[in-house]
């Protein structure tokens, strides 16, 4: 009934979108923000998604900053999003192997993903940030990243607060930083190609399961604290940001999360030194209700950016130490251990040049990922298994981007992965032949906002 | 009749001498002010005073061209410096030389 629902919702908004978008040319960003502005996309981004100083102010102040100053949009503020891609791995998966059902390399999805975004103003200080996905890969619909803020301003010892409630369905979705999990490069990659076994919580793993409803504050553009609890949406009032997903990590009761960090800007530079994190409880695999593991988050972030019109420079960095505490796992022999760590370090240096013939761009990225031994939580599998029960990978990204002149909607991403290791070792990684290099993936993106 | 002609043509010379020194023409300070409300108005405010809808959410607050600190030593570069570069939270604008020229025409008719 839901996933009817939201095709039939993804349909309307599309065709709707359809209609009031055709006739523009403008080059703008996620375009309803920038019809909504007047404002070309590199105002907000470097290279989108990333967000200049402007963007992340923008997106602070609830979507609604808007050249018009009516109470509310009309046309009502729908962008579209095309996505296509070509996948290849070193090595061919073996039969079956490849995620949804793909083929064993060689990969071509069209679309990989198609969306429609309601992004923009509401009324007066309420906007949003809300996205339906046809996503190519699983041929499914769903409702994906979802932001609905309130925000405001007032003074706090004669300084600007910016605060605000925010309503979303993936923690960090609502950062304004390229650092976390949800905003973090590589921004988009190959979804059938094999990727590492550990992740953390944080990390992605709740995106579109959970409903979290949080309030922040901003001081002076220099220091910002925000606490948001999330609760599962397989089923209560958040069940509407889980439309079209199978909600497979079952969150009991409800989620912290918290985020702090320090900011300051000087001339065409700004630096960001911050901690966020999060503790969650889930069941074990299939259960839904008894006891449940904890997953502590701890993460710590910075971002540096130097922006003129025609360079732009950043390097952005995070760690995220998480203590698993699998008590109800282990009692079900699904875990060999009763605790885990997992520790994720990500950094990535970005680079792009306009000119009149286009932006031109590059990021060069280091991942890597460790923790405990756990023979039963990683075991030997083809592909994606462990032969020795760890779950360390790590390797370099790096990656080309184009964005054409005079049409700042479209890019071309020339990405390719490379594993020093793959699930706890470089050679014969799962027992059963496979090397890390294997995996190395090649991932050809072409991406069109409208 | 030749220093009929002569008179009409130095008088004629005078007056556009005259005209090129009265300062931008008034289509030039019109386009500008079109550039000037679709670009700054969000933050500078329509009456340049640094009060746009969206100045309160920023520190330090958008300039106010009003203010007579504001028109001190080379504007000119200041302004196309800020408008091609931006600073701080301001965004660089994608405006070429010409509507650069014409915004900062527009700014010095109607804020200095």
């Amino acid at each position: 009934m839901l996933r009817r629902l939201v095709r039939s919702l993804f349909l309307v908004l599309g065709s709707l979108g359809l209609v009031i978008l055709w006739p523009s040319g403008r080059a703008q960003g996620v375009p309803s923000f920038g019809r909504q502005t007047g404002l070309e996309c590199s105002a907000c981004h470097t290279v989108w998604p990333e967000l200049t100083p402007y963007g992340r102010t923008f997106k602070m102040t609830g979507y609604v900053m808007s050249k018009s100053q009516k109470i509310y949009e009309f046309p009502p503020p729908l962008s579209g999003l095309f996505q296509a891609s070509f996948t290849h791995t070193d090595k061919s998966q073996p039969s079956g192997a490849a995620p949804f059902n793909s083929s064993a390399n060689d990969n071509v999805n069209l679309p990989q993903q198609a969306s429609v975004y309601y992004a923009g103003k509401i009324l007066d200080k309420l906007g949003a940030f809300m996205q339906f996905t046809y996503d190519g890969v699983s041929n499914a619909f769903i409702v994906d990243m979802t932001d609905i803020r309130f925000a405001d301003t007032t003074k706090l010892g004669g300084k600007p607060l910016v605060y605000g409630a925010s309503f979303n369905n993936a923690p960090t979705m609502q950062d304004v930083w390229n650092t976390g999990p949800v905003w973090g490069f590589p921004f988009a990659s190959a979804s059938v190609a094999p990727t590492p076994a550990a992740a953390a919580v944080i990390d992605g793993t709740l995106n579109q399961q959970v409903g979290g409803l949080g309030l922040y504050g901003y001081w002076n553009n220099l220091l910002y604290a925000e606490v948001n609890f999330y609760r599962t949406a397989a089923n209560g009032y958040p069940q509407f940001l889980s439309g079209g997903t199978h909600v497979t990590s079952l969150v009991n009761g409800v989620a912290p999360y918290w985020r702090l960090f320090i900011q300051h800007q000087w001339k065409n530079q700004s630096l960001m030194v911050g901690h966020y994190g999060m503790v969650t409880q889930i069941f074990p695999e299939g259960e839904t209700r008894g006891n449940s593991d904890t997953f502590t988050d701890i993460a710590f972030d910075a971002q540096y950016q130097y922006i003129t019109r025609k360079h732009r420079f950043s390097v952005a960095s995070t760690w995220i130490h998480e203590i698993q505490n699998l008590g109800a796992s282990y009692a079900l022999g699904n875990t060999g251990n009763r605790s885990n760590n997992l520790d994720t370090f990500r950094i990535n240096f970005n680079y792009s040049y306009r000119c009149p013939y286009g932006t031109f761009g590059g990021n060069f990225a280091y991942f890597n990922t460790f923790g405990s031994r756990d023979e039963v939580l990683y075991a030997p599998d083809p592909v994606s298994g462990s032969r020795n029960g760890l779950p360390n990978s790590d390797g370099f990204i790096i990656q080309g981007i184009y964005v054409p002149p005079k049409w700042e909607q479209a890019k071309i991403v020339v990405q390719y992965t490379i594993y020093n290791s793959f699930n706890g070792a470089r050679t014969n990684y799962d027992g059963f032949g496979r090397n890390a290099g294997d995996n190395n993936t090649l991932y050809i993106l072409t991406w069109l906002m409208f | 009749m030749g220093k009929i002609l002569s008179w009409t043509l130095a008088v004629a010379l005078l007056g556009t001498a005259m005209l090129a020194a009265a300062g931008p023409a008034k289509a030039q300070v019109e386009r500008g002010k079109q550039i000037y409300e679709e670009k700054c108005t969000l933050c500078h405010g329509s009456d340049g005073k640094g009060n746009g809808p969206a100045a309160s959410s920023f520190s330090p607050p958008p300039v106010d061209f009003t203010a007579p600190g504001f028109w001190k030593g080379d504007v000119d570069k200041k302004i196309a410096d800020s408008i091609e570069n931006g600073k701080g939270a301001m965004p660089a604008l994608d405006l070429s030389g010409k509507q650069i020229r014409e915004v900062i025409d527009y700014m010095k008719h109607r804020f200095k």
